[in-house]
C-alpha cells in the first residue's frame, strides 16, 4: 500500500499514507478591523491533518473554530502565516484563485444553508460541475452523483425538492455535494446539532464510513461527544489558540 | 424610530424608489402641461373669446380656416330661434413682419362687432377703438408693436398696430391678432391681389336674452343643412386635432397613474415579506400591532412624499420654458391634485402589505418563522 | 447560466412582481411610439411619396404649402434652370367629402384634394382626367369604393374614385389625388376669394444625377429670390408639427426608458438581498461574483423580454383592432424592435446597481450563519 503517490479520479480508491497531508496550518492568523480596532480572531493557530484523518474541533463560542475553518477551506484569507491544503499552497491566493480552489478542492456541509432550495437534491449534487465552466466540466458527474446517491441511501429521493426532505436526508445531501468534486478536506460545520439522537448518530457513522472508504480528511466542528469518539483526533481551540 | 431607521440602513433600495416615484411624477406633470400647452396653443382663441355660440359651415369639420358662410346661410342663421346679436368672423394665417422685424407666420381674426369674437380678458393694454388696431397673443406680441402684412406681388399694405395683449388667444400655435372685419379683409386681398369677395369663416351668435345657448345652437343646426352651430366649449374641444389629442393623453395618464402605485405597492409588499422574521420577532416581544402598521404607512408616506417633492421640484424649471414651440406652465392645481391622487393610490397599494404585517402571528418566532 | 434560468422557471413568483410593472412600462413605451408614429406618417404620407428631390415654395409663404403660390412665369424659370430634370406642379386644398347617395350628409370626411403632374409613388405618371381622383386607402376603411363617386366641399364638387393609394395622408387627413385641372376646377367651385388661375401651390423638381442641395441654391438664384427650395426631406421635417412632436414624445419616451432602468434596478436589487444566503453558499462551493452576476443578468433579460413580447402583441392587436381615425397609431416593425432593444439595455443596466452587492457577499458569512 505503499506505491507513490496520485490523486486518482475513479470513485473510492484510497488516497495512500504517503499522500501530502490535507492540511498544514502554520502560525495561521487572522485580525478583523471592527470600529478603529483590531480584533483578533484567530492567533497563531498551527494545525496539521494527515491525509484521510477525521479531526474534531472542539471549542467555546466565539472561540475562532469558524474562523479556523473558513481559512482551511479557502474562504478566508488569513492575516498571516501559511496555509497548504492537500499540497497546494494557497496562503497568497487571489480571490479568484480561492473560488477555484474551493470548486476543485474543498467540500462543504454548513450548519444551516447548505442546499439551493429550487435544486432537486440530484441537481444539488451537480451544481459544482455546473459551476466549473465548459473547460473544467468532468463528464462523468451525472454517473458520480448517483453513485453518492446509491451509497448515501438516497436514490429513491434524487428528484425531491429539499423542502420536501427531512433534517437528515438533507444532511445527506450536503454531504454528497460535498463530496462530488473529491476534495483533498471536508470541512463540516456543527452537522449533528439540527438532529436528534437516533438520526444524529446515523449521520457520523456515516461521515465516518464515507471519509475513511475515500481516505478523504475531515475537519468536524462540533459540540456533539459522539463525533469526538468517532473522529482520530480531537482539536480544542480557545480564544483563538489551538491546542494541537 | 423604527420607520426612519430601517430607510437610513437600506438607502439604495429606497433611493431607488424615491428615484422611480420622482420620475413617474415627472412625466405625468410635463404630460400635463403638455396637454394643456398644446390644447390652449392650438384652441385658447377660440375658448377665450367672448361669443357664447359659434357657427361654422358643416363642410369645415370645425376648422375656422376652411369654413366659409354664404349670405343664405348668414341670413338663415339669424332667423333662427334665440338668436341675439350676430357677427361676422373672418381668419386667416398671413406672412407677417413685426416691427420690420424677420417674417414669420400671424393668424388674424376680424369681426364686425367687437363685443362678439374678442379675447374676454386682456393682460396689458386697450381694446381696439379704430380700424387696424389688434389685441395680440401677449406670447407673441407687445402693445405698440406694428405689424405689416406682407403683400403678394401686386397687393397693397396693410399694417396692424397692436394696442393689447391677452394671454392663451393662440389659434393653431401660431401668433393671434384679434381686429376689425375690414382690415382683415384688407389683409386677405394684401396677400392675395385677385381675390373678389371676401366671406366670413364663421358667424359669432350671442343669444337673446333668457335663452341658452344649447337652445340657440339647436335652432341653428336645424335651420340649415349647412350650419354647424357649437357652443364654445364644444367649438374649442372639437377642433381638429384636439379631439384625438386629448384622447390619447387619456389613456397616457392611465398607464402612467398605474404604474405608480404598482411600483410602490409591490416594493413594500417585497419588504415586508423579507422583514417577516424580524416583524414576528417584534411582535413576540409585545411590539402592538398598531405599531407595526403605523410605521409602514411612515413610510410609504415619505417616500412617496420625497418621490412627489423631487418630481416636482424637476418638473418646475421645465415648466417655465417651451417645449417644441409649445409654452409649458406650472399650474399648481395640477400639482395638488396629481400628488393626492398619487398619494392615495400609494397608501391603497400598501394595503397588502398591511395585510400582511397583522397576520403575523407571535408565536411563530419561538418556531424561528415568520409568516408564511 | 442554467442555475439562473432553472430559479427563473422554478420559482417565477418572485420575477412576476417586476415583470408586471416591466410589462406596463412596455405597453406604455409601445403607446407612446406607435402614437408618435402614427402621427407622422398621418401628417407626412403626401409629401414622403413624392418623386422628386426637390419642392419649391415662393418665399413669402414661409414654407407653408396652403399659402405658398408659384406662378407660371416662375415656373418656366425654374424647369430651364440647369440640374432640373423635370417640373411639376402640385396644389391642394382641404375640404369636406361627402358620398355621392347622401348629399345632405352632416358628417362629411376631412380630406385635402391634391393636383399633381409627377406622379408620385402609387399613382398613375399621367394624372387621372377632369373629375376623377385615387383616394388614400384610409378611406377604404370608411366604406369608399372603387366607382363611388364623393360631393367635395360646399358646392358638392363630383369626383369619381378610380384606385387606392397607401400611405398618402397629409395633415392628418386623407388625400385625394387628380390632376392640376380638377384641383384647380374644384378650387374655384368652392373657395371664391382663392382661384388659382394658372398658378400652382408648389413645384416639385427632379434633378436626377445632379446633386439637390446645389440645384436648389441655382433655383432660388435663377428665381431672384422668389422662391425658396427645399430637399422633400427637410420640407417633410417641417411641415407643421412633425419636428415639435418627434422632439416631445422622444424626450418623454426617453424617460419612460429611464424608469423601466429604475425599476429593474429596484426590483433586482430587493431579489438579490433575499438570495444572500444562496448566493454566499454558492460561493462557498466555488461559484465565482461574476458567474451569479450573469445569472442574474439573465433573469433580468428574460423577465424584460417577456415583458417586451407582452407589449409588442399588445401594440399588434391594438394597430389591428383600432377603429381607424380614433387614435392614430401605428405599430412598425422597426419601432417595436426599437423598443425592445431600449427595455432590454435598461434592463442590463439596471441590474448594475447589484453587481457591487453580488460581487461583495462573503462566502464566509455562509459558514455559522
Amino acid at each position: 500500500m505503499t506505491s507513490s503517490s496520485s490523486t486518482a479520479t475513479a470513485t473510492g480508491e484510497r488516497r495512500d499514507q504517503a499522500s501530502p497531508p490535507a492540511l498544514e496550518m502554520q502560525d495561521a492568523r487572522k485580525v478583523y478591523e471592527v470600529a478603529g480596532e483590531d480584533v483578533v480572531a484567530l492567533d497563531q493557530a498551527t494545525l496539521s491533518v494527515a491525509a484521510g484523518e477525521i479531526i474534531a474541533l472542539v471549542g467555546p463560542s466565539g472561540s475562532g473554530k469558524t474562523t479556523l475553518c473558513s481559512i482551511a477551506g479557502g474562504l478566508l484569507s488569513a492575516t498571516s502565516g501559511s496555509v497548504v491544503v492537500g499540497g497546494q499552497d494557497i496562503t497568497g491566493f487571489s480571490a479568484r484563485q480561492l473560488t477555484e480552489f474551493r470548486r476543485t478542492s474543498v467540500g462543504f456541509v454548513f450548519q444551516s444553508v447548505n442546499l439551493v432550495p429550487f435544486l432537486t437534491a440530484r441537481e444539488n449534487l451537480l451544481v459544482v460541475d455546473e459551476l466549473a465552466g465548459r473547460a473544467g466540466r468532468k463528464g462523468d458527474a451525472a454517473a458520480r452523483a448517483d453513485q453518492l446517491l446509491d451509497e448515501l441511501g438516497l436514490t429513491a429521493r434524487a428528484g425531491n425538492l429539499p423542502g420536501q426532505l427531512s433534517g437528515g436526508q438533507s444532511q445527506r445531501v450536503a454531504i454528497g455535494r460535498a463530496l462530488m468534486n473529491e476534495p483533498d478536506l471536508v470541512l463540516f460545520d456543527e452537522p449533528t446539532s439540527a438532529l436528534d439522537s437516533t438520526l444524529g448518530d446515523q449521520v457520523v457513522k456515516l461521515i465516518r464510513d464515507e471519509m475513511k472508504a475515500r481516505g478523504t480528511a475531515a475537519i468536524i466542528v462540533t459540540h456533539d461527544d459522539r463525533i469526538t469518539h468517532y473522529a482520530d483526533r480531537t482539536v480544542h481551540i480557545e480564544d483563538g489558540r489551538v491546542d494541537a | 424610530m423604527l420607520a426612519l431607521r430601517e430607510i437610513r440602513r437600506s438607502l439604495v433600495r429606497f433611493g431607488l424608489l424615491v428615484a422611480a416615484i420622482a420620475l413617474l411624477v415627472f412625466l405625468i406633470l410635463f404630460q400635463q402641461a403638455l396637454r394643456d400647452g398644446l390644447i390652449t396653443s392650438f384652441v385658447g382663441g377660440i375658448r377665450n373669446q367672448s361669443a357664447p355660440v359659434l357657427v361654422y359651415n358643416v363642410d369645415a369639420l370645425n376648422a375656422l380656416q376652411a369654413s366659409s358662410i354664404s349670405p343664405d346661410l348668414e341670413r338663415k342663421i339669424s332667423q333662427a330661434e334665440g338668436v341675439g346679436r350676430t357677427a361676422r368672423v373672418g381668419e386667416r394665417t398671413f406672412t407677417a413682419m413685426v416691427d420690420g422685424g424677420d417674417t414669420q407666420d400671424a393668424s388674424v381674426i376680424g369681426t364686425d362687432d367687437r363685443q362678439l369674437f374678442h379675447p374676454t380678458e386682456l393682460s396689458k393694454g386697450r381694446r381696439p377703438s379704430a380700424r387696424a388696431e389688434a389685441v395680440g397673443s401677449d406670447a407673441d406680441f407687445a402693445v405698440g408693436d406694428k405689424v405689416e402684412i406682407v403683400p403678394a406681388e401686386g397687393g397693397g399694405s396693410v399694417t396692424i398696430t397692436v394696442v393689447g395683449v391677452a394671454e392663451d388667444i393662440q389659434l393653431s400655435v401660431t401668433p393671434t391678432l384679434f381686429t376689425d372685419l375690414e382690415t382683415f379683409g384688407d389683409a386677405v386681398r394684401a396677400a392675395n391681389p385677385d381675390v373678389t369677395e371676401v366671406p366670413p369663416n364663421a358667424i359669432a351668435v350671442a343669444p337673446e336674452n333668457g335663452a341658452s345657448p344649447e337652445s340657440v345652437v339647436a335652432a341653428i343646426n336645424a335651420s340649415s343643412p349647412d350650419a354647424d352651430a357649437l357652443t364654445r366649449a364644444d367649438a374649442a374641444a372639437s377642433s381638429p386635432g384636439v379631439a384625438q389629442v386629448t384622447r390619447s393623453f387619456q389613456v397616457i395618464f392611465l398607464l402612467y397613474g398605474l404604474v405608480v402605485p404598482l411600483v410602490t405597492g409591490l416594493f413594500f409588499l417585497i419588504l415586508t415579506l423579507q422583514k417577516a422574521p424580524s416583524l414576528t420577532l417584534l411582535r413576540a416581544v409585545g411590539a402592538r400591532k398598531a405599531v407595526l402598521v403605523r410605521s409602514l404607512l411612515t413610510q410609504v408616506v415619505l417616500i412617496v412624499g420625497l418621490g412627489l417633492v423631487i418630481g416636482v421640484a424637476l418638473f418646475f424649471p421645465l415648466s417655465q420654458s417651451r417645449v417644441g414651440g409649445l409654452p409649458l406652465g406650472f399650474s399648481s392645481a395640477a400639482v395638488i391634485s396629481w400628488s393626492v391622487l398619487l398619494l392615495f393610490l400609494a397608501l391603497i397599494s400598501a394595503v397588502a402589505s398591511l395585510r400582511r404585517v397583522l397576520r403575523i402571528d407571535p408565536i411563530q418566532a419561538t418556531r424561528g418563522g415568520g409568516v408564511r | 447560466m442554467r442555475l439562473a434560468v432553472t430559479e427563473l422557471l422554478r420559482r417565477p413568483g418572485r420575477f412576476v412582481l417586476a415583470g408586471v410593472v416591466l410589462t406596463l412600462i412596455s405597453l406604455l413605451l409601445m403607446l407612446l411610439g406607435g402614437l408618435l408614429d402614427g402621427l407622422i406618417a398621418s401628417s407626412t404620407g403626401a409629401y414622403r411619396a413624392q418623386p422628386g428631390d426637390l419642392i419649391s415654395y415662393s418665399s413669402r409663404s414661409e414654407n407653408s404649402l396652403v399659402r405658398s403660390r408659384i406662378t407660371a412665369s416662375d415656373r418656366s424659370v425654374v424647369s430651364q434652370t440647369p440640374g432640373v430634370q423635370a417640373v411639376g406642379g402640385l396644389g391642394s386644398i382641404q375640404l369636406g367629402a361627402r358620398p355621392g347617395d347622401d348629399p345632405k350628409s352632416r358628417d362629411p370626411f376631412a380630406t385635402v384634394l391634391f393636383g399633381y403632374e409627377l406622379a408620385p409613388r402609387g399613382l398613375p405618371a399621367t394624372p387621372p382626367a377632369q373629375g376623377s381622383v385615387y383616394a388614400d386607402d384610409v378611406l377604404a376603411g370608411d366604406g369608399v369604393a372603387v366607382g363611388d363617386t364623393l360631393l367635395l366641399g360646399p358646392q358638392r364638387s363630383p369626383v369619381k374614385v378610380r384606385g387606392f393609394v397607401t400611405d398618402t395622408r397629409y395633415a392628418g387627413q386623407a388625400s385625394l389625388w387628380g390632376s392640376l385641372a380638377t384641383w384647380r376646377a374644384v378650387t374655384t367651385e368652392n373657395r371664391p376669394g382663392q382661384t388659382p388661375g394658372d398658378t400652382v401651390q408648389a413645384l416639385i423638381v427632379e434633378t436626377g444625377a445632379s446633386p439637390p442641395a446645389t440645384v436648389a441654391q441655382t433655383i432660388d438664384e435663377a428665381t431672384d429670390g422668389r422662391t425658396t427650395t427645399l430637399t422633400v426631406t427637410r420640407a417633410t421635417q417641417e411641415l407643421p408639427g412633425v419636428a415639435q412632436q418627434t422632439a416631445t414624445f422622444n424626450q418623454i419616451i426617453g424617460v419612460t426608458v429611464l424608469v423601466a432602468l429604475v425599476v429593474v434596478a429596484l426590483f433586482f436589487a430587493l431579489i438579490t438581498v433575499e438570495r444572500t444566503a444562496q448566493y454566499g453558499l454558492l460561493k462557498a462551493i466555488g461559484a465565482s461574483g461574476f458567474t451569479l452576476f450573469g445569472g442574474l443578468i439573465a433573469q433580468a433579460i428574460a423577465v424584460t423580454l417577456v415583458a417586451a413580447a407582452i407589449g409588442v402583441g399588445a401594440a399588434v392587436v391594438f394597430a389591428a383592432v383600432l377603429p381607424p381615425g380614433a387614435i392614430p397609431f401605428q405599430a412598425t416593425p422597426a419601432r417595436l424592435a426599437g423598443n425592445v432593444g431600449l427595455m432590454l439595455l435598461a434592463s442590463v443596466f439596471g441590474c448594475a446597481f447589484s453587481l457591487r452587492r453580488v460581487l461583495r457577499i462573503d462566502p464566509a458569512s455562509a459558514i455559522g450563519s
